[in-house]
């Protein structure tokens, strides 16, 4: 009873703490955008410049005319009501900014969880590896693979990918989410699980292909992180004062490292999983532009290069929501996994 | 023991040794005087140079050559010696907004005709208020009347002196400097007919390919909007001219005027420009509906040119209708062309009556921005370009828009004009039942769409390397890469208001290198440009090339030597004369 009464008090703290930190962060952007120079009226119109009463009332009817503490309070309350507001770039002009985002949403989703998985499977055995077998030449190798892989820039992998697999050996499509105008029927906007549910396999190993190489680029890079930290974990963990024990009672080599060591390592690397979601996101841009991927990162992507205000500060209000729960679940997770944390 | 005076004199070796060391320095001194004398006048002599910010676009809006253009560019004109070029460069909404504030005293800046005539690449540029909107503030007054007396006059006499006149004050004046002109490309799979890189058009519906039923293709562009009203962008326009007729249309391979939704081209001779040019009558095809069934007349087209025009939606063209088209906006009065304007004698005749002459009214009225609608659309704000919200009269509709990743149009069953090219040997339009064309982020990934044949046709935008890579591997790939000369020009604006001296802006005309350019940075697949005005457009003069040349370093640096900039006179000549 105590034990859950402590978690439950961790996670309406944790939840606390999310708020502030969100309120911070649209602010931080909604200064931002209004100090860095240009106006978003006149790029609209660019060089043809229209009478000064069209400027003015789309002024108006954008609300730009009001002062910044207005429209900081209206943009405040708006995201409260869940009102994104309505795109002023030229590229989405008018169109609601959660329709713009929602569309593009499950795209990056599935990068993110496809990167997830070859990253985390990757990350793990490749550190399990390195970690069971120190100083030997395998773990001088996947040492030198977590180096390298991280610090490979993300597009000229995902080129190298595209150009390997896509162009000269063909097995896989180079890029895009779908080839093609027959989508399948949208239900949750993502296509592997929108395939499955029309019960359509033929959809759904398209849906797949199309999925491999840009969770592969963005998955191994970001195996570089996992593969180092299980290994750091795995040293500790397999030096730990249990596994001597475990090791002294005459325990399998095999059992010491998988049942002791490997589950013990593990539990640091779960919690790290928030801030590498954030990384992931970051990634995510990179990705869908190799890729062609109408995600939010090229939505994001676009907007900044079209000063579009009002999309910016959605996809960043969508974007930090992500984090601040994912965080959230995985600090929660860790506690549940790890008592320690919320004592 | 006697103590030593300090008046005793130095022994005689203690003497010489001051003697030598003294001489070591004086030698050394005058070693150091003429070797430094030597050294000053053997120097090359001290340059003032021109400090010149050079700006371009960083975010593709050109594509990807744009840096190595302006780094050519900057190269060729310090060559001279006279010039220190320093490149900037902004975002493309950024960049907007620096040259309509005139912030930008150079810029590099591309331009691509809204209706096809030479006025087009004239009166944006060198017009008192569209050089204004266009970053060069250029103003003369003998221009603006040129231009104003080639757009009132009916006869290509009277347009081609007045053409000939502005030409050759452009090249006097110099508020511009023409580079090249852009290349039209399309690549596709062997099999694929009727690919036509048409100056205006690329007409999707005339493309085939011989046992298909649906065509795939990708660009690298991108729809911003698909209403006629708003769209003022390449590839929006593209696919509004698949989905929209207009009044008069083009032929398939030349920028010649076929009648579409009316059913003659207005002329002075058949009576449908009248009152000195002012008023232009279009007669209607009868029995003409839109795709979803609603009847198109005279009040339709009306109402169209009116919504446009009331609208006047950000970065539209509709100021090409009540500015450049002479129907003039009520601004003060509900932006409404004024009554009168244009008139619906009968439901099949509608009339243009015109504030002043304008030559190229028919070209206005075969551009996008003049293409009718149906009632249902919105008549206070645009409309959406989604299935179903986007409905005209023209050979495809569409029936399927994935935003930035695919556009499906397909036959439109109640198109009119099906064979409207049969005398160019295109019996029925539109050839393909279906097209999909697909959105791409980057031109890397249009060369891999064409190279793994994942599409029948790759439209713009190939890299020039891309292109000739291409080119060289077209009969192992099994297609074919199509280039040709493009409308698109690209040129430096130079800003009036910031170089206002003449002779420096002449001297930049003589430095740029377009054959550098060329071979550089597009692999030799542009043309020279020596005129605002291409050569394929009537009445273009290639001035720049008579009056400075390529390269010419001689004729910049002696201008800038009479401005003050270029060689000094060594120090040592200047404290001689002080």
């Amino acid at each position: 009873m105590a034990g859950g009464r402590s978690l439950a008090a961790y996670i309406v703290a944790r939840i606390l703490l999310a708020i502030p930190m969100l309120i911070i962060l649209l602010t931080a952007v909604f200064l931002i955008l209004r100090v860095l120079p240009g106006d978003p009226i006149l790029a609209l119109w660019g060089g043809h410049t229209p009478p000064q009463a069209t400027l003015d009332e789309a002024r108006r009817a954008l609300g730009l005319d009001q002062p910044w503490w207005v429209q900081y309070w209206n943009y405040l309350t708006g995201i409260l009501r869940g009102q994104l507001g309505t795109s002023i770039g030229e590229l989405y002009r008018g169109q609601p900014v959660w329709f713009q985002i929602s569309e593009r949403l499950p795209a990056t989703f599935e990068i993110a969880i496809g990167a997830m998985l070859v990253a985390s499977g990757v990350g793990v055995l490749a550190g399990v590896t390195a970690g069971a077998r120190r100083d030997t030449k395998v773990d001088v190798a996947l040492r030198l693979y977590g180096t390298i892989i991280w610090v490979i820039p993300i597009f000229w992998l995902g080129l190298l990918l595209q150009l390997v697999f896509g162009v000269w050996l063909r097995w896989l499509p180079p890029h895009g989410r779908w080839t093609g105008a027959d989508f399948p029927v949208r239900v949750t906007g993502l296509y592997t699980i929108d395939s499955l549910l029309e019960g359509n396999f033929d959809h759904f190993a398209k849906a797949v292909a199309h999925l491999v190489l840009p969770s592969l680029t963005l998955g191994l890079v970001l195996s570089g992180f996992f593969t180092k930290t299980v290994r750091a974990n795995m040293m500790r963990t397999i030096t730990a004062d249990y596994t001597d024990a475990a090791r002294a009672r005459g325990i399998p080599r095999r059992l010491i490292v998988y049942r002791h060591a490997f589950k013990n390592a593990l539990v640091p690397v779960v919690t790290l999983l928030g801030l590498q979601f954030a990384i992931l996101f970051a990634g995510a841009v990179l990705t869908e532009k190799t890729f062609s991927i109408e995600g939010i990162g090229v939505l994001l992507l676009n907007s900044i290069t079209s000063k579009d205000m009002t999309m910016i500060q959605g996809v960043v209000v969508v974007y930090a929501a992500i984090i601040v729960v994912v965080s959230l679940v995985v600090d929660v997770l860790g506690a549940v996994i790890d008592p320690r944390i919320r004592l | 023991m006697e103590l030593e005076s300090p008046e005793q004199p130095k022994p005689a070796g203690a003497a010489a040794g001051s003697r030598r060391l003294l001489a070591i320095v004086a030698v050394i001194i005058v070693i150091a005087v003429v070797g430094s004398a030597a050294y000053i006048l053997t120097l090359p002599p001290a340059v003032k140079k021109y400090p010149l910010e050079l700006w371009y676009n960083n975010d593709g809006h050109y594509g990807a050559t744009e840096e190595n253009l302006a780094t050519v560019l900057k190269s060729s004109i310090e060559s001279c010696g006279h010039v220190t070029v320093t490149l900037k460069s902004d975002t493309w909404a950024a960049y907007k907004q620096r040259w309509a504030a005139g912030q930008m005293p150079v810029f590099l800046l591309g331009w691509y005709p809204d209706y096809f005539d030479t006025d087009d690449y004239v009166s944006p540029f060198l017009s008192t208020a569209g050089a204004k909107s266009l970053g060069s503030f250029y103003t003369n007054a003998s221009m603006d009347t040129l231009i104003n007396n080639e757009q009132v006059a009916i006869t290509d006499a009277g347009r081609a002196e007045n053409f000939t006149k502005i030409q050759n004050g452009l090249a006097a004046d110099v508020p511009y400097v023409p580079l090249f002109s852009g290349v039209a490309q399309a690549a596709f799979v062997n099999g694929v007919t009727n690919v036509e890189l048409h100056p205006v058009v690329f007409k999707w519906s005339i493309i085939g390919k011989t046992g298909f039923a649906q065509l795939n293709a990708s660009t690298s562009d991108k729809i911003i909007s698909l209403d006629p009203a708003s769209a003022y962008d390449f590839f929006s326009i593209e696919v509004i001219n698949q989905v929209f007729d207009t009044l008069l249309v083009y032929e398939p391979v030349t920028s010649k005027l076929l009648p579409g939704l009316a059913t003659t081209i207005p002329t002075v001779a058949n009576g449908g420009i009248s009152n000195g040019g002012k008023t232009y009558t279009y007669h209607l095809r009868p029995g003409v509906t839109f795709s979803d069934g609603t009847a198109f007349n005279s009040s339709v087209v009306k109402r169209a040119i009116d919504r446009a025009i009331r609208l006047d939606l950000p970065a539209s063209a509709a100021f090409l209708l009540y500015d450049v088209g002479a129907l003039r906006a009520d601004h003060k009065g509900g932006n409404n062309t004024v009554a009168g304007t244009i008139t619906t004698p009968d439901a099949l005749t509608v009339q243009f009556n015109l504030t002043s002459p304008v030559s190229f009214f028919n070209q206005l009225m075969a551009f996008s921005v003049a293409a009718p609608v149906p009632w249902t659309y919105s008549s206070t704000k645009e409309q959406p370009s989604t299935v179903g919200s986007v409905v005209g009269t023209g050979p495809y509709k569409m029936t399927q828009h994935t935003v930035n990743q695919l556009v499906v149009l397909q036959k439109n069953p109640t198109y009119y004009n099906a064979g409207l090219y049969a005398s160019f040997s295109i019996p029925s339009i539109p050839v393909m039942g279906q097209v999909n064309i697909n959105i791409r982020s980057s031109s890397t990934i249009l060369k891999q769409d064409i190279e793994t044949k994942a599409v029948d046709v790759v439209f713009r935008t190939l890299t020039p390397t891309d292109l000739t890579d291409l080119q060289n591997r077209a009969t192992t790939l099994g297609i074919t890469v199509k280039l040709g000369a493009s409308p698109q020009i690209r040129y430096l604006v130079i800003n009036q208001n910031t170089i206002t001296d003449k002779r420096v802006r002449q001297a930049i005309a003589y430095s740029v290198n377009r054959a550098d350019i060329n071979r550089i940075v597009f692999n030799n697949q542009v043309t020279a440009l020596y005129s605002m005005v291409p050569p394929a457009m009537p009445f273009a003069s290639p001035v720049f090339q008579g009056a400075y040349g390529d390269a010419n370093c001689t004729a910049a640096n002696a201008l800038f030597a009479k401005i003050g900039y270029g060689l000094m006179q060594p120090v040592l000549w200047i404290a001689r004369d002080n």
